[in-house]
């Protein structure tokens, strides 16, 4: 597993780790059932204190990526894809909504914003 | 179900010119709890109190959940220590030294000890005023851990030495911390230390306890903001805990960063406070008052 | 407790036979036996007590699991040792050199005035410092010097006056001293747990 973090970074260090254990997780680089390194020996390999390692899997668990058992450690959650895209398809349709009435209040048209869409979706990539 | 195995409640103390007021502080088993506040502030006194050096005049201490009246030798058993200035006799060499703490602690372990004699790379036939600085910190260190200690209490252990050392002390912390019974208590100034390994944060201005937080937290809460002078008023200045002003504008600390988010939005920069810059600006706070 | 009374042991190691062989060496020296044994305790007793009077010694004792109890009542019971040790080595030394058995009255004697001294040294010395106390001695020291060169024949007559002590055959008499210092000791050492329990270090 690996792990980069920034301190430079204006994320805090807990969301960093999160976010990369997340990702590699849903591209399948960290297979369900495969065991995460305690909280306590990542914390030491990343040179930062145990607090935040614990926050990010504390995270990670309730977001239903890992599961963890007492006095043996942390696990890859078996996932269910459909389930991810659903959650993942919930949080994209909210974030339009709020866009789209940001949209209205200022009268933007759909037009524009749909060319606006399109251009912010190829530059990021 | 997270056990304190350091808990001071309303504890006061007074001595010519400074006191310790209402001190209620609690130290989580299993992490580490850096102690910060700027000299005088109160931090040996504390520490003190916490190893039974001092005795409070009002409120009360436990440590393990016991009380310095009744168990103090099996108190003292499980704590290990480390102080900023040298604590041993001067004119014996460190395993005279040794022949001499050994028999007070039941749980001594030579292993343990040559382990760190080893790593440490400490002479042990030298006499220990030949020490330096860095030596003595190790051979304290040392000392502290090969007695299996549960709690650490560590006064200034950094102060004075030189970034490698003090690499190499944090190195070993995050080694003690991997099986979760231990505890550590580090007071320092040099609060880039606790960057890499500290947990809970615990800040003392004035004798008066400020707050314990968790160290993520701290970003979370705090935040420097920076804008033109013109946006402060008898209002906003309220926001702040301690404001910087200059000519060019101003620099100011606040305790609750979304709210002066919201309140000021794009027209100042917000960024990540540093624990120093906490310490800094409450003690600016307080002279503004 | 043993192991605070060991602890000085090992921190005297270098003085303590250094001085013991010394005393030895005074012996041939005719000079009275009673005075250099009682100079000879007093020192390594208070010697003792002073390594252990500085801040950091303070901070490291009672860092320790030891009790401030125990931490006083190592240096009495260390004490009592530091006598033994010194009566012994004039009791040997006594016999090999002047091939005659000292009496025990001038051992009790020895004991008596040293138990006696250490009884006011040691709570002095907790409260204030014991280098006020050696400056006290120095003093004492340099007065009986002095008066000596005026009263030439001062050290007779203290030998006298000591002789008509020990020559008074009374039991009783001898059980009075014993009980006398014994129990000034044990106050001493009450008091000087009172003191060291309210030091601040």
């Amino acid at each position: 597993m690996q792990v980069i973090i920034s301190n430079q970074s204006k994320e805090p260090i807990y969301r960093q780790i999160y976010a990369q254990i997340k990702k590699q997780i849903l591209t399948n680089e960290l297979k369900p059932g495969e065991s995460l390194p305690s909280m306590r020996q990542l914390a030491k390999d990343l040179n930062i204190s145990v607090i935040t390692t614990k926050r990010a899997y504390e995270e990670l668990e309730n977001d239903g990526f890992i599961y963890s058992i007492v006095g043996k450690g942390s696990f890859v959650c078996e996932q269910n894809n459909e389930m991810i895209l659903e959650r993942k398809m919930k949080v994209i349709e909210e974030q339009l909504l709020s866009a789209i009435q940001n949209s209205k209040e200022v009268g933007i048209e759909l037009e524009e914003l749909k060319e606006l869409l399109t251009l912010l979706y190829k530059e990021d990539t | 179900m997270m056990e304190n195995v350091i808990e001071l409640q309303h504890v006061y103390k007074a001595f010519k010119g400074f006191e310790l007021k209402d001190l209620s502080i609690s130290v989580k088993k299993g992490f580490v709890t850096g102690f910060i506040g700027g000299n005088g502030a109160g931090k040996s006194t504390t520490i003190k109190l916490i190893m039974n050096l001092l005795k409070p005049d009002s409120g009360t201490i436990s440590i393990f959940g016991m009380d310095y009246k009744k168990n103090e030798k099996e108190i003292k058993q499980r704590i290990g220590f480390v102080f900023d200035s040298n604590i041993f006799y001067e004119n014996i060499t460190l395993a005279e030294m040794k022949k001499i703490i050994k028999p007070a602690y039941r749980k001594w372990d030579d292993t343990l000890f040559n382990q760190y004699i080893d790593m440490f790379e400490l002479p042990l036939k030298k006499n220990l005023k030949t020490f330096s600085k860095g030596m003595k910190m190790k051979a304290s260190l040392t000392i502290a851990l090969s007695h299996h200690a549960e709690l650490i209490i560590m006064d200034e252990p950094t102060s004075g030495l030189d970034p490698i050392i003090r690499s190499e002390l944090l190195n070993i912390l995050h080694n003690l911390m991997q099986n979760g019974e231990r505890t550590i208590l580090f007071s320092t100034h040099i609060t880039t230390d606790l960057d890499r390994i500290a947990d809970y944060i615990t800040f003392i201005h004035n004798g008066q306890h400020i707050f314990t937080k968790e160290y993520y937290k701290i970003e979370e809460e705090f935040a420097i903001v920076k804008g033109g002078t013109n946006l402060l008023d008898r209002d906003t200045e309220q926001e702040f805990i301690g404001i910087h002003k200059t000519n060019h504008g101003f620099r100011a600390l606040t305790a609750n960063k979304q709210r002066t988010k919201n309140i000021f939005g794009d027209t100042v920069i917000i960024e990540k406070p540093t624990l120093e810059d906490i310490m800094l600006y409450t003690k600016k706070g307080e002279e503004r008052c | 407790m043993l192991n605070l009374i060991r602890k000085d042991m090992i921190l005297q190691k270098k003085t303590l036979p250094f001085m013991l062989l010394f005393l030895f060496v005074y012996l041939f020296v005719n000079v009275s036996t009673s005075w250099v044994a009682i100079v000879f305790c007093i020192v390594i007793i208070m010697n003792a007590f002073q390594t252990d009077e500085t801040s950091s010694a303070n901070l490291l004792l009672n860092s320790l699991p030891y009790t401030r109890k125990e931490i006083v009542s190592s240096k009495y019971i260390g004490a009592l040792i530091f006598i033994f040790l010194t009566l012994l080595t004039i009791f040997i030394g006594n016999w090999m050199i002047h091939r005659e058995i000292m009496q025990w009255e001038i051992l009790l004697f020895i004991t008596s005035i040293v138990m006696g001294l250490i009884s006011f040294a040691f709570p002095f010395s907790y409260l204030f410092n014991s280098k006020y106390l050696l400056i006290g001695f120095g003093g004492v020291f340099v007065v009986y010097m002095v008066t000596l060169s005026f009263i030439p024949n001062l050290n007779d007559r203290v030998r006298e006056l000591v002789q008509t002590v020990l020559s008074l055959d009374n039991s009783l008499f001898y059980l009075g001293i014993i009980l006398s210092v014994g129990l000034l000791y044990v106050l001493s050492w009450i008091l000087s747990i009172r003191i060291y329990s309210r030091k601040v270090f």
